[in-house]
C-alpha cells in the first residue's frame, strides 16, 4: 500500500510539473477515462493542421493591432517587422529622429516574424478585409513583386510621395518597383561579402588578398589546399536552401526567369555553370551542407569552417563569437568562369518598407519614411551599430562609415560594403521567386546525389511551370 | 421527431416535452458544428472548383484543379511520402501501444502510474518543440551522432536528415515516440472494461499469456483498436508539423507531406487557394475512404 501511495504521489508531482492533465492513480479505472477525455481535446487541436491554427492566431493578433491603431488617432503609426536587434531597433530610432520635429508623433512596433507577416498579409488581402494590417510593414525584397502583383490594392503607390528614389542603389530599388511604380522605401543592404578567417588562411599559406577578385575555379583550388592543410572547409550552407545558388546567379545579373516572367531554367548557361560549380565545391568538400540555420551559424562560431559567403547582415552573427575578434577579414565573392557579365558582387536578402492600404494617415506615413529612411543621414549613423548598412547612398559618405572595425582587423568594412552594393548587378526576381527557388534547391540536391544537370533542370522547369498555373 | 414542427400546442404530452427539451439542448451544438465546420467545408469545396492566383479566381473548367494535382510531381511525391508514413508508422505504433498497454495493465506491476505517465508524456509536448528537438538530436554534430562516434560505430557524424531514406525513418521514429503513449491510453481504458474474471478463467483453463492476449485481449479491444486506427490514419494523412519543422520537407522533397505542400501553395508561393482547397479535399476523401474500409473490416457488429 505504501508503495502505491508513493507511486501515486510521484505521478501527481510529475503531472503537476509537466502540466499534464493525466493522473497517475492506478487504482480507479475512471481515472483513465478522465485522461482520455483530456487527450482528446489536445488531439483535436493537433489534428487541425498547423496552418489553420496559425491563420486563426494571426487574425486575432491582427485585430488587436488594428484596434490599437484606430484608438490612437492620427499621430501614431503601427509597424510590423521582426528583428529586435536590427530592424525593430532601426524603426524605433527612426521614430526618435522624427519625434524631434513632431513631438506628439509615436511609432508602435509589433514584433512579427517574416513568415507571420506573409501569412497575415495573405489572409487579410485574400479576405478583402485589410483592417487587420498595420500602417507600415517591412517586406522581404524577394517577396515584394509577388505580393504587390498578387494584391495591388493592399499597398500605397509611393511614386509621387516626394521621396527621391534616385538616392538609393539602383539594384536595390528595383525590387520594390512594379510596373514602373515605387511601392517600397529600400531599407537594409544585402550586398554579398565573403568573410574569411585570416588565421586559418595563414596556416594554409594564404592571405586575404589571395581571395580578393578571384574566380570560383581559383576558390575551389585554394579551398582544397586549405582543407588539406587545416581540415576546414571554406564554406558552409543550408541544405535545401538555394542562397548560394541565387547569389552566384545574381553576381552575373542572371535570373531564373526571362523578361516575360516565364521560367528559363533549361538552356540557361549561367544556371548550368552555377549548378556545376556548386556540385564541384560540394564534391571536393570545400563546401559543407548543414540542415538548419542554427547549425550554419555554429559552423562559424565553433570554428569548423574557414569562412562564409552571404549577405553583409551575416556579420552580426559572425560577431557574436567575440573570442574570434581580429581573426576575420572581408572581401568580395568569387566570380563565375565562362559566363557573360560575371562580377564579384551580388546581393542576398534585404528588405524594404511598404505602406499598406489600411493606413489611415497616408500623408503622415509618407512624410515619416521620407524624412527618416529616405532623408536622414543621422538615422543611418545611429543604426550602423546594429549592422544596418544603408542603401541610402548619401549615408555612405558619412564619416561613421569610414571608421575601422577591430573585429575585422581594423578594416573599414562599412565603406567597403557600400562600395560592393554600388557594383552589384540588378536581377529579375520574378513573381514566382519562391517556387523557382525551391525547385532549384531540389534539383541541386539531386545533382549532388549524382543526377544529371540537364535532366534535373528540365524537371525543375516543369515543376515551376506546373506551379505557376 | 415530427413533433418539433408543431410546438405551439397548449397541452403538450410528456413525451413531446421531453423531445423538445432534448432538441433544445442539441441545437446550440448542432448550429455551432454546422456554422464552424460544415459551412467552411462547403465553401472550401466551391473554392476548390476555382482556378487562378491570389484574388483573381474564376470558375473555368470545374475539374481543372483535380486533374492538375495528378500531373503535379511534387504533390505526387508528397502523396507517396504520406502513404509510406501511414503504411509503416501506424501499424508499428498501434502494435507497440497494444503491447505496452497490456504490460501496464498487469495487476502486480509496481510503479504502474509512473510508467504510464512516462509513456504518455511525449504526447503532452508541443509538436513544434519536439520536432525541433529531434532535428537537433539527429544533426551532424548532434547527440545521436556523438554517441555513435564515441562508441566507435561511426567514424564521422552521419547526416541523418540529409539522406532521403534516413530522413524518412527519423520522421517515423519521431511519430512513434510522440503518439504511442497517446494510443496506449485508449487501450488501457479499453482494458478496464474487460472483466478480470475472464482472464482468471483462461488461466484456470491453462491458457498461455500469448493465447490470452490473442484470444481474449485483442478481440475484446476491437472497438478501441478500430477507433485508434481511424484516428491515426486521419492524423497521419494530415501530417504537417514534422515535415515543416523536422526536415523542412527535404532532402529534395523526400519527406514533404500533403499538408506541407498545401501550406506552401497557399502561403509561401504565389497563393493558389483553389488548387490548395482541391488538394485538401483529396485528403478529406482519402480519410473518408480509409475510415470506411476500416469500419467494414474491423466492425463486425450487426
Amino acid at each position: 500500500m505504501k508503495r502505491k501511495i508513493l507511486s501515486a504521489l510521484l505521478c501527481v508531482a510529475m503531472s503537476a510539473t509537466m502540466l499534464v492533465g493525466c493522473g497517475g492513480d492506478s487504482k480507479e479505472p475512471t481515472d483513465d477515462t478522465k485522461t482520455e477525455g483530456t487527450d482528446d481535446a489536445a488531439a483535436g487541436d493537433d489534428a487541425a493542421a498547423g496552418d489553420d491554427a496559425a491563420a486563426g492566431d494571426d487574425a486575432a493578433a491582427g485585430d488587436d493591432a488594428a484596434g490599437d491603431d484606430a484608438a490612437a488617432g492620427g499621430n501614431k503609426l503601427t509597424v510590423w517587422c521582426w528583428d529586435p536587434a536590427f530592424n525593430i531597433f532601426s524603426m524605433e530610432e527612426a521614430g526618435k529622429v522624427y519625434q524631434k520635429d513632431h513631438a506628439d508623433f509615436n511609432v508602435e512596433v509589433v514584433e512579427t516574424p517574416w513568415e507571420d507577416v506573409q501569412t497575415k498579409l495573405t489572409t487579410a488581402a485574400t479576405s478583402g478585409d485589410l483592417s487587420t494590417l498595420p500602417d507600415i510593414i517591412l517586406m522581404q525584397d524577394n517577396a515584394f513583386q509577388k505580393n504587390v502583383i498578387s494584391y495591388p490594392d493592399a499597398f500605397v503607390d509611393l511614386t509621387d510621395s516626394g521621396i527621391d528614389f534616385k538616392q538609393f542603389g539602383e539594384a536595390k530599388t528595383a525590387y520594390s518597383v512594379v510596373e514602373g511604380k515605387n511601392y517600397g522605401v529600400p531599407f537594409d543592404n544585402g550586398a554579398v561579402i565573403a568573410a574569411y578567417r585570416t588565421d586559418v588562411l595563414e596556416q594554409a599559406g594564404f592571405k586575404i588578398d589571395d581571395f580578393t577578385d578571384i574566380t570560383w575555379d581559383e576558390y575551389l583550388e585554394k579551398g582544397k589546399t586549405v582543407l588539406e592543410k587545416t581540415g576546414k572547409p571554406l564554406l558552409s550552407c543550408q541544405a535545401g536552401e538555394s542562397d548560394v545558388i541565387m547569389m552566384m546567379m545574381q553576381s552575373c545579373g542572371a535570373s531564373l526567369f526571362d523578361d516575360q516572367g516565364n521560367p528559363a531554367l533549361v538552356g540557361n548557361a549561367a544556371l548550368k555553370k552555377v549548378m556545376e560549380t556548386y556540385a564541384a565545391l560540394k564534391e571536393a568538400g570545400v563546401l559543407v551542407e548543414v540542415n538548419d540555420w542554427d547549425q550554419y551559424i555554429s559552423t562559424m562560431t565553433t570554428e569548423t569552417v574557414a569562412g562564409t559567403i552571404n549577405g553583409c547582415w551575416i556579420m552580426a552573427s559572425i560577431k557574436t563569437a567575440e573570442d574570434q575578434s581580429g581573426k576575420w577579414a572581408i572581401t568580395n565573392m568569387p566570380s563565375l568562369v565562362g559566363v557573360d557579365n560575371a562580377t564579384n558582387y551580388s546581393n542576398n536578402g534585404g528588405s524594404s518598407w511598404a505602406i499598406t492600404a489600411n493606413c489611415q494617415n497616408v500623408d503622415l506615413a509618407k512624410d515619416f519614411l521620407k524624412s527618416t529612411f529616405a532623408g536622414s543621414v543621422e538615422l543611418y549613423e545611429n543604426i550602423i551599430s546594429c549592422g544596418a548598412l544603408a542603401t541610402y547612398l548619401p549615408a555612405g559618405e558619412s564619416d561613421v562609415y569610414a571608421q575601422g572595425d577591430d573585429f575585422f582587423g581594423g578594416d573599414a568594412v562599412s565603406a567597403k560594403i557600400v562600395e560592393f552594393a554600388g557594383k552589384t548587378p540588378s536581377n529579375n526576381t520574378g513573381v514566382f521567386y519562391y517556387e523557382a527557388r525551391d525547385a532549384v534547391a531540389t534539383a541541386m540536391q539531386n545533382i549532388v546525389g549524382g543526377a544529371s544537370v540537364d535532366d534535373e533542370l528540365q524537371l525543375a522547369q516543369e515543376t515551376i511551370e506546373s506551379q505557376m498555373q | 421527431m415530427s413533433q418539433v414542427k408543431e410546438p405551439k400546442k397548449k397541452k403538450m404530452s410528456l413525451e413531446r416535452r421531453h423531445n423538445l427539451t432534448g432538441w433544445a439542448f442539441l441545437t446550440p451544438a448542432t448550429l455551432m458544428i454546422a456554422v464552424m465546420s460544415f459551412w467552411p467545408m462547403i465553401q472550401a469545396f466551391i473554392l476548390s472548383l476555382q482556378t487562378g492566383k491570389a484574388n483573381n479566381l474564376s470558375f473555368g473548367n470545374p475539374l481543372a484543379n483535380y486533374v492538375r494535382m495528378f500531373r503535379d510531381n511534387v504533390f505526387m511525391t508528397s502523396l507517396t511520402n504520406t502513404f509510406l508514413y501511414l503504411i509503416i508508422q501506424v501499424p508499428i505504433m498501434l502494435v507497440l501501444a497494444l503491447i505496452l498497454a497490456s504490460m501496464l495493465n498487469n495487476k502486480d506491476l509496481r510503479c504502474k502510474g509512473l510508467f504510464r505517465t512516462a509513456i504518455f508524456l511525449p504526447c503532452a509536448t508541443s509538436l513544434v518543440s519536439y520536432a525541433i528537438i529531434f532535428r537537433s538530436l539527429f544533426s551532424v554534430d548532434g547527440f545521436i551522432n556523438t554517441v555513435l562516434v564515441n562508441l566507435g560505430i561511426l567514424h564521422t557524424g552521419y547526416n541523418f536528415l540529409g539522406h532521403a531514406t534516413s530522413a524518412k525513418i527519423i520522421i517515423i521514429v519521431a511519430l512513434v515516440w510522440r503518439w504511442t503513449g497517446y494510443n496506449m491510453v485508449f487501450y488501457l481504458s479499453g482494458l478496464q472494461n474487460i472483466e478480470y474474471s475472464v482472464y482468471e478463467a483462461a488461466k484456470i483453463d491453462g491458457a498461455s499469456p500469448m493465447q490470452t492476449f490473442f484470444k481474449i485481449t485483442v478481440p475484446l479491444l476491437k472497438p478501441t483498436i478500430l477507433l485508434t486506427a481511424i484516428m491515426s490514419t486521419n492524423g497521419t494523412l494530415q501530417l504537417f508539423d514534422e515535415s515543416v519543422n523536422l526536415t523542412r520537407g527535404g532532402p529534395a522533397n523526400a519527406t514533404i507531406t500533403m499538408s506541407h505542400y498545401i501550406y506552401n501553395m497557399s502561403f509561401k508561393y504565389v497563393p493558389t487557394f483553389g488548387y490548395a482547397a482541391a488538394m485538401s479535399f483529396l485528403i478529406f476523401i482519402l480519410v473518408a475512404i480509409l475510415a470506411f474500409v476500416q469500419m467494414k473490416v474491423g466492425d463486425k457488429r450487426d
